[in-house]
């Protein structure tokens, strides 16, 4: 037969390949996540980068669209042009006409100007008092096809979305638009102009000049016609530039995800996803957007622990690999109590078959052995006949009980056991009981204690059975407590029950056997119980009778030395 | 500002002259709609002035708009209501701003346009611009408004901006109405940033108005951002006030009878201007320029003009100054003009000076040197300076009290009283958020002759 042992070895083989996969499994699962959750944050940077190469290219179309402008401007009558298309279009701040020797032109210094104007002229004064050169941030190499490719970038499709929306102009398309909408001169007009201004020195030079002015960015946007011709030009008025590019914003669905337009001074300038940034919140990603919005830049928040919906992809997975190791581990567990408790009842059935066995013997072998001395007529005392006839008659006796309580044992199992219902008085069948196995409890030296309580004890019941179990009790105390000076009998009422307790001062049942000795074939095993013969049987008998008949059977231990029985019987005036 | 700070003018000097308002009523009539003209109106602070040495003299031009007329359809209105559902509007706020948004829509006609912006960390549009038709659709959809969350007010104000421009090349009406009640916090927030996209939206024709909530809005934000674009704005300390504040606005919407108001004001050669006050405006040479976005049914509006007039001698005669309005009649879509004239007599006698004073310019100039005086308080107790606020706010009260008693006149005594009561409070307590909103509302209504209020 498999060893304990064994069981458990081969389990604990079982247990840690499993748990060694399950480590395995979840440090998979964990990368897993993080690929999912780094192939997320690439996404977003992506969708970051392209949020910012369109507001580039925005930006950039705008500003070649206002210079366009501004060269085919009416030059005749240049300041009044430029003052309308201030008055009109969003896009202009503020406009200027600078001539190298005269000075400001345009805006006129002093009161004829707006406080707006004074704050302009207040904040580009380096460059109209002609201190720096308007081309000082000329990019030598700028390339004049960009102007072909931004502008080709807002002719149809929306590079935010994936899908273009032909019938719907963007705002940012709008805003392209509005910068385009100027005083342009038709190309004819723009020939005439030319050809008019031939005995001047045909320039056009142009730049645009991102200016900081009291920790804010300012876009000047500037002109040169003509070599001896005055430079002018806008600001860009950057709060219209950005209202019309917020809202094309692309929405963010991802739950845990921000991107977030920050303006060079780190002050949130819009936000698309829900996810609550803190201002001390670090970004995973920035991408700055472009040298025309110097510093400004998309910052990529993301929630610490992770995103949100992609997570759940872990969550989900580790839910299941739980559930798969839970199910393999209490599966073993399960198969290795049941193979441990087959092997227990297989031993505690062998053991069963040799106590019984032995329980046979010892009363066959007396019987036989006074019988044949009986038959042989050697014994002339007639006290000496009696005697060995006695014996013949307990050891019959104790041969019937035992092989009762095999009967019954299997009569209970099966549920078969019939129960014969008389009604007849407790108190005088146990004082019946005392007196016919008095003989046998002196012959152990033992004094018999009765403690009867006043009262009736009327019972219906099986009193058959109930004499079993009070037999079995009986010889347990005296198989187990024949050392001992008394066996007690105690009967006394309580509630509707009838308690019949059996006592003795022998030497007790071990605590850790105390749950144990009602269970089928258990036998306390010890020094004691060894020496002493029995089945197993007649606890968990006298227990099951008890409670087919509704009452029941504990044990109680008592301080010091000794055990107390107590039979709980149903009183018959409770029915 | 344009305005200059002037609280003290040139002692004006002899002489006698005659007041003469002309006003032009120009013929052109439209065929088939007959309705009362704007009238423009220009006076000067004395209808005699004094003789002698150059003087500054204020002038008050006076735009009388007509009530509209009841025959003939209004203008159609492009409203967009713009939403705060930040967290801090929960409660009742969040309830009475649906209440009001939905006060809004039932007064709207069939033929208007609507739309609904809210905003929080993000900014979502509701409802997208369309006729006011599907009323109990809308209502039900603003009834699943909800707050938390940050307050993203320029996203909000420029998706607004946008759902207005669906229909921009519509002769309507365009309006944003600015709910919010707490400090934006995603987006620009500075009152300058708010305030270039007010004028950004003016140049569209958008006009914003404001409404402040609570004591925890930002309220020289909402002013500028009003002021700006030609918008109103209103305080109100709690949102059961909300639907009121909503239905007097759209009344005022529901009211244009004039758009794109544009005074110019032309003076002789000798006659220098000094300052605009209380106004935006731009001065250009001998002439003073100034717009409006619309003008409602019976307001008027007028701007205070202060002008250097050249040494004269009594009996003399000139003409101060003549403006010109062009304007735009919704009714019939046809720009139309009104214009008036203001001319000068000068004289010795100091009675005929003081007798041919007119209360209403000396009213309205001393009202608007008060509104610059609250500005001025806040200004200073923003400085930490209570103290100078409090005696900004007193000095401003007592000359008030000064020359409403001289010339008797209650609206200045009163305006006197509570000024000074306010400035006792903020001698006791401090420049609570309460009453820096009151100063800062109660100033921009001043100086933009709010209707409602």
């Amino acid at each position: 037969m498999t060893s304990k042992r064994s069981i458990i070895i081969f389990w604990a083989l079982f247990l840690v390949p499993t748990l060694i996969m399950a480590i395995i499994a979840f440090k998979l699962l964990s990368h897993e996540q993080d690929r999912i959750s780094q192939s997320a944050l690439h996404a977003l940077s992506e969708r970051a980068k392209t949020i910012s190469e369109t507001i580039h290219l925005t930006v950039e179309a705008v500003q070649e669209n206002l210079t366009q402008s501004l060269l085919v401007i009416d030059q005749d009558d240049l300041k009044k042009n430029l003052i309308k298309w201030e008055e009109t279009n969003p896009l202009v701040r503020n406009v200027f006409v600078y001539k190298k020797d005269q000075n400001l032109e345009y805006p006129i210094r002093g009161l004829e100007s707006t406080p707006e104007e004074r704050l302009f002229i207040a904040r580009y004064d380096s460059l109209f008092s002609g201190r720096i050169k308007f081309d000082f941030n000329e990019d030598p190499l700028r390339d004049e096809s960009k102007i072909k490719g931004a502008e080709d970038s807002y002719s149809g499709s929306s590079r935010y979305d994936s899908a273009p929306t032909k019938q719907i102009e963007s705002s940012r398309q709008k805003l392209v638009a509005l910068s385009r909408v100027a005083q342009k001169a038709p190309a004819l007009e723009q020939q005439a102009i030319f050809l008019e201004a031939k005995d001047q020195e045909f320039l056009e030079k142009s730049g645009w000049i991102p200016w900081f002015s009291e920790n804010s960015l300012y876009i000047l946007g500037w002109v040169q016609k003509f070599k001896d011709g005055p430079v002018y030009g806008v600001e860009l008025e950057i709060m219209t530039l950005l209202s019309r590019l917020v809202v094309d914003f692309p929405e963010l669905s991802e739950k845990g995800t921000a991107l977030v337009l920050v303006d060079g001074n780190g002050n949130f300038m819009h936000q698309s996803g829900t996810w609550v940034t803190d201002p001390e919140d670090k970004p995973v990603a920035v991408i700055f957007i472009s040298s025309l919005l110097p510093h400004w830049q998309i910052a990529v928040f993301v929630d610490d622990k992770g995103f949100g919906a992609s997570r759940g992809f872990l969550y989900v997975s580790v839910i299941l690999l739980g559930i798969f190791i839970a199910a393999i581990i209490s599966g073993g567990l399960l198969l290795t109590r049941l193979t441990l408790k087959n092997m227990k009842d297989a031993r505690q059935k062998t053991s069963f078959v040799s106590s019984v066995s032995h329980e046979l013997k010892t009363p066959l072998t007396s019987i036989r052995m006074y019988a044949e001395l009986l038959l042989l007529k050697r014994i002339k005392d007639e006290n000496k006949t009696q005697t060995y006839l006695s014996v013949i008659v307990n050891e019959s006796g104790r041969l019937t009980r035992l092989i009762n309580n095999v009967l019954d044992f299997g009569k209970l199992e099966q549920g078969k056991k019939t129960y014969q219902m008389t009604g007849f008085e407790m108190d005088r069948f146990l004082l019946q009981m005392i007196c016919a196995h008095s003989i046998r409890i002196e012959n152990q030296g033992l004094e018999i204690i009765t403690q009867v309580e006043e009262g009736e004890y009327h019972v219906r019941t099986d009193k058959d059975a109930i004499e079993q179990v009070v037999l079995n009790l009986l010889d347990n105390a005296l198989k187990y407590a024949g050392q001992g000076k008394f066996i007690k009998f105690v009967l006394k009422k309580e509630d509707t029950f009838i308690l019949l307790k059996i006592c003795d001062d022998g030497p007790g049942i071990p605590s850790a056997q105390q749950k144990m000795i009602f269970e089928k074939f258990h036998r306390v095993d010890n020094s004691l119980t060894s020496k002493q013969p029995g089945s197993g049987l007649g606890l968990s008998i006298a227990r099951q009778i008890l409670r087919d008949l509704k009452g029941d059977l504990f044990f109680e231990p008592v301080p010091g030395n000794g055990s107390c029985f107590t039979a709980r019987i149903k009183h018959h005036d409770s029915d | 500002m344009t305005h200059l700070r002037r609280y003290q003018h040139q002692t004006i000097v002899s002489f006698f002259t005659a007041l003469i308002i002309f006003v032009t009523m120009p013929g052109a009539v439209l065929a088939g709609i007959e309705h009362s003209r704007l009238i423009c109106r220009v006076e000067t602070e004395r209808a005699v002035l004094q003789a002698g040495d150059s003087q500054n003299v204020v002038l008050k031009i006076t735009l009388d708009a007509p009530l509209s007329p009841a025959h003939i359809k209004r203008p159609l209105v492009n409203l967009a209501l713009v939403l705060d559902q930040s967290g801090s509007m929960n409660g009742t706020k969040i309830q009475q701003a649906k209440a009001a948004a939905i006060e809004a829509l039932t007064r709207l006609g069939l033929q208007d346009i609507f739309s609904v912006v809210v905003y929080d960390t993000n900014v979502h549009t509701i409802v997208p611009a369309q006729n006011a038709r599907n009323i109990q659709g809308i209502i039900n959809i603003i009834q699943q408004i909800s707050a938390g969350g940050n307050t993203a007010l320029f996203g909000g104000v420029s998706q607004g901006a946008s759902e207005i421009r669906k229909n921009l090349e519509n002769d309507y009406v365009h309006r944003i109405i600015l709910l919010s009640d707490g400090l934006a916090n995603v987006g620009p927030r500075m009152p300058g940033d708010l305030g270039r996209l007010g004028a950004a939206l003016i140049k569209e024709n958008i006009s914003v108005t404001t409404v402040g909530v609570g004591t925890d809005y930002n309220e020289d934000l909402m002013a500028q951002l009003a002021q700006k674009s030609d918008g109103n704005t209103y305080f109100v300390e709690s949102g059961f006030d909300l639907p009121r504040i909503f239905s007097a606005e759209l009344g005022d919407v529901l009211n244009v009878v004039a758009k794109k108001v544009k005074v110019i004001i032309t003076l002789p050669d000798n006659v220098q201007p000094v300052s605009i006050i209380g106004r935006e405006g731009r001065i250009r040479q001998n002439q003073i320029e100034l717009s409006m976005n619309q003008l409602y049914g019976g307001q008027e509006k007028y701007a205070l003009i202060e002008v250097n007039i050249p040494e004269s001698t009594p009996g003399s005669k000139i003409m101060v100054a003549r403006a010109d309005v062009t304007y735009e009649n919704p009714f019939s879509q046809k720009l139309e003009t009104s214009s008036g004239t203001s001319y000068a007599r000068f004289s010795n006698d100091p009675k005929k000076v003081a007798d041919s004073t007119n209360i209403n310019v000396v009213r309205e100039y001393q009202l608007n040197l008060n509104a610059l005086a609250q500005e001025k308080a806040i200004e200073l107790s923003d400085k930490g300076k209570k103290k100078e606020a409090v005696q900004e706010l007193k000095l401003s009260a007592e000359r008030l009290k000064q020359i409403g008693s001289k010339y008797n006149d209650k609206e200045l005594l009163k305006q006197a009283d509570e000024l000074e009561v306010q400035a006792e409070m903020i001698d006791d307590q401090g420049m609570s958020k309460k009453s820096r909103k009151l100063l800062r509302t109660e100033s921009y209504q001043k100086k933009n002759q709010q209707l409602s209020q």
